[in-house]
């Protein structure tokens, strides 16, 4: 296993991911069988789903076999919880004591799914969040400031105690309100924090507006690791939090059910590393379910988490979408890259006029012009017979004496990465919905008749 | 890093597992013991993961 030319001080563990892809494979399989095998003998969720498809886990022998393994989906997960071992139901693999975190999801899709955890699983996920934080250059001296209110839902928990197991000082951000935050970063002079893109740019806001300070010229922190929404793997809105802090700005994709799965790395390779060591990344065709295994065609992601075992992830239909990268990365990762990271989810990425959008490619658009705010919504209507797609934008008050320009470059924006025209509505700034995590910009009423 | 190194490392480990169940095992009714002891095999877990996992490859 020599790794020659292996780079200094990069990986958190060099072996593993420097190892060529067919060696990462080849373990994967190993790993893949061993949680298979843990599952069916201790889920009888797990068994029944196998045992109606005919399977048993001697039948997995190599990578192809794997994508025998039925697929668990999210609303499955919703049938059987909230029934004996309550409340977590019959895919718990261990006794109901030995679980010791309790976490859920969103439930943006649905009613919440539960999320058990022992003290083991607990550790696997700030492992797998010690390995994307090691990517992007924190370290010992780092102090860490997370701003995250610490609530129910698994969010930046793994990435406070893995900055802790990196060895950074971590300072916890909760209760505190925006502001209070923001003097404390100052304060402490913290180097690095971990927020959602729009609490990353709805914090610099408050930092100019409210406070008067910029983040770029009077705070410290240099590097952010985003996540809980696409938007640090959208080249614009990833500038404009960058432009905004003067930090780099890093993304990371994960979910309550599956962990911690995705990251970039300080080189910033226009996509994501998917953690080849502890899970199992397969691209399928969102139609015909083949898999996916060279870059230029986007499919649908099923995962399985190799080392999670309280609530085994195998074969999880995630629903996100993504395409391979053809390109290695300059950081000598082996781990391949999702190319330009979750381009969208399978249940959002709709036809409007013909034409398959993603919302995160009208983000893209809206924030590569200057003079507009950070703030836009999209509304999907139906006209008669015809889609009909309005975005609502602000022009920033400094900016309106060159509106006719900026909205020229909007269309021209809009055309180039989406394929469609868009009627174009200016509203007075500050007066388009504020959120303050996760926003919610994108509305299709043609659901709803 | 060479096989024979990353043999060594789990050597190490295996030691440490075995070390914290015995343990676990004679504490009887101390659970600072007991308790401890299972944080220590968790972490022993991911060094398992890290390293003696490995050792499956050809």
């Amino acid at each position: 296993m020599k790794n020659p030319g292996l780079k200094k001080d990069v990986y958190w563990n060099p072996i593993v991911e420097t190892l060529p892809l067919e060696k990462l494979r080849e373990l994967q399989v190993k790993k893949f069988k061993r949680i298979l095998e843990w599952a069916y003998e201790r889920s009888k969720f797990h068994r029944r789903l196998y045992q109606e498809a005919g399977l048993e886990p001697g039948d997995i022998r190599s990578y192809e076999d794997v994508e025998k393994v039925p697929k668990v989906e999210k609303a499955m997960m919703r049938d059987i919880q909230r029934k004996d071992p309550f409340p977590y139901g019959d895919a718990l693999c261990v006794p109901l004591e030995e679980v010791t975190e309790f976490r859920q999801t969103s439930g943006t899709t649905g009613r919440p799914v539960y999320q058990p955890d022992t003290w083991q699983d607990w550790e696997w996920w700030s492992e797998a969040w010690a390995y994307l934080l090691y990517a992007q250059g924190y370290r010992r001296m780092d102090r860490v400031f997370i701003p995250f209110g610490y609530n129910i839902f698994v969010a930046f928990w793994a990435g406070h105690y893995a900055a802790e197991k990196v060895g950074c000082e971590v300072v916890p951000g909760g209760v505190l309100d925006t502001e209070a935050r923001i003097l404390k970063i100052q304060e402490l002079q913290a180097t690095a924090m971990m927020a959602t893109p729009t609490y990353v740019l709805g914090m610099a806001d408050t930092a100019r507006k409210k406070l008067g300070i910029d983040p770029a010229r009077d705070l410290t922190v240099r590097r952010i690791t985003c996540a809980g929404e696409p938007g640090a793997s959208i080249p614009s809105t990833k500038k404009r939090m960058e432009d905004a802090w003067g930090a780099k700005v890093y993304d990371h994709v994960g979910a309550t059910e599956i962990g911690a799965w995705g990251f970039e790395c300080t080189e910033q390779p226009g996509g994501l590393h998917v953690n080849e060591a502890l899970f199992l990344t397969q691209l399928e065709d969102i139609e015909t379910g083949e898999l996916i295994e060279d870059p230029g065609r986007k499919g649908k992601i099923v995962i399985t988490a190799l080392d999670r075992e309280a609530q085994p992830c195998i074969r999880f239909d995630s629903k996100d979408v993504a395409e391979w990268s053809a390109d290695p990365c300059p950081c000598g990762r082996t781990f391949r890259i999702i190319k330009g990271g979750v381009v969208g989810r399978a249940d959002d990425i709709t036809k409007i006029k013909g034409v398959l959008v993603a919302p995160s490619a009208i983000e893209e658009g809206v924030r590569a012009v200057n003079g507009l705010s950070n703030e836009f919504e999209i509304v999907v209507t139906k006209k008669g017979d015809l889609d009909d797609i309005t975005l609502k934008i602000e022009i920033l008050p400094d900016a309106e004496g060159n509106r006719e320009a900026i909205l020229g470059q909007l269309r021209d924006q809009l055309r180039l990465k989406t394929n469609l025209g868009y009627n174009i509505e200016v509203h007075p700034y500050q007066s388009l919905p504020r959120y303050e995590v996760k926003a919610k910009r994108f509305k299709d009423l043609r659901k709803h008749g | 890093m060479n096989r024979r190194e990353i043999k060594g490392m789990e050597a190490r480990i295996n030691k440490i597992r075995k070390t914290t169940e015995e343990l676990k095992g004679l504490c009887g009714a101390i659970p600072a013991v007991e308790r401890n002891a299972a944080r220590i095999l968790a972490s022993v877990k991911m060094l398992e993961i890290n390293i003696s996992d490995l050792l499956m490859l050809k």
